[in-house]
């Protein structure tokens, strides 16, 4: 037993010599639990074999090397017109045979003049008068028979030149003359 | 090792370039292997975003300031690569970035590259539940043993900010460890 000359308090033999060890432990122990309480330490990943030899090569082969490498275009330029040409060839044969995606024929498609032929060729037995019938005159205007718009002004500019007097027809249109 | 900064100035110069490449690539490939790794789990894909970060090192040294460390500067590269590989790789599936995460470790079950056994795989759903940074932060720090002040500077986060953030990830493992 240590005694302390100014109280009577004691501490057991050997306390403070040994008292930084004790406490260094204590931390680390501590700081032990902390850190790996439930967490582990460790998380499983691992790498192929000679994974980490193979990785510098393959690194700088695609970037010191590939910058010093030079390629000879030079030598083979013809080659590359020429494959170039037929590769531009292809490109436009196909494009011109090759639809990807064909829509399917609607009736826009057809031509006028196959409509007309088929009207004219074919035999719907009715007369002119049965057609006028069914069909209703009240909703048709002049340009539905007739293939090409035609303008006032060009109306005009016929009768002027086939009617004798145009005035006997009293048109509105003061404009002409 | 040679000294950071005689390495810089060899990468910055054409006629030194490929040899101080080299040493650039010898070592730090195994430190930025494991940084993305714990980032995209599989190794396949850690190879891809591991070569991409290096092909980007090695055309952008120029505009390395050296405002940060090299090697700091080599991480936040790896990290954006790790990210944005992520990023697509969800686009490119057509699911949801926590979607990929939860199939990432549901993944890592059947590959022969993950040998961790039941309390690791859980250590991984507990991580992909994190936020990034608190993710990154914890990986950096319990696995990787980083100093916080250049994690600091890999995630341009200050030091306070980061100590909140492993705080936080801890207390969240934790939990979903006892959880679960």
């Amino acid at each position: 037993m240590k005694k302390d000359k100014k109280n009577s308090f004691n501490t057991p033999e050997g306390y403070f010599d040994n008292f930084n060890d004790r406490l260094m432990d204590r931390i680390k122990k501590e700081e032990a639990e902390e850190t790996t309480s439930l967490i582990p330490k460790s998380d499983g990943f691992a790498v192929p074999d000679a994974y980490f030899d193979e990785v510098t090569p393959t690194v700088l082969s695609k970037t010191v090397a590939k910058e010093t490498k030079v390629i000879q275009f030079k030598s083979n330029r013809n080659f590359y017109y020429g494959v170039a040409a037929v590769a531009a060839i292809f490109i436009l044969i196909f494009s011109f045979t090759w639809n990807s995606n064909p829509e399917p024929i609607t009736f826009d498609d057809l031509a006028n003049a196959e409509i007309e032929s088929y009207l004219e060729n074919t035999d719907f037995e009715m007369t002119s008068y049965e057609i006028a019938e069914v069909v209703s005159l009240e909703e048709m205007e002049l340009t539905d028979m007739l293939g090409d718009d035609f303008e006032d002004d060009i109306i005009m500019e016929y009768l002027d030149e086939n009617v004798e007097d145009i005035k006997e027809l009293n048109l509105d249109d003061t404009d002409y003359e | 090792m040679i000294a950071e900064e005689t390495l810089v100035q060899e990468l910055k110069q054409e006629a030194s370039r490929s040899k101080a490449f080299e040493v650039l690539v010898k070592t730090y490939k195994e430190r930025l292997y494991w940084h993305i790794r714990r980032i995209v789990l599989n190794h396949d894909d850690t190879d891809d975003v591991l070569q991409n970060t290096f092909i980007k090192v090695y055309r952008s040294i120029d505009k390395f300031k050296g405002d940060s460390k090299l090697y700091s500067w080599m991480y936040r590269i790896a990290t954006n690569e790790s990210l944005t590989f992520l990023k697509q790789k969800s686009k490119k599936m057509g699911v949801s970035d926590q979607e990929l995460k939860d199939r990432m470790v549901e993944n890592l079950q059947a590959d022969v590259y993950f040998d961790g056994d039941e309390i690791q795989l859980k250590l991984q759903k507990a991580l992909a539940t994190l936020p990034d940074k608190q993710k990154l932060v914890f990986t950096m720090k319990y696995f990787q043993e980083m100093k916080y002040k250049d994690i600091s500077e890999a995630l341009d986060t200050s030091v306070g900010a980061l100590k909140t953030s492993y705080h936080l990830a801890v207390k969240k493992i934790e939990a979903y460890l006892k959880e679960n």
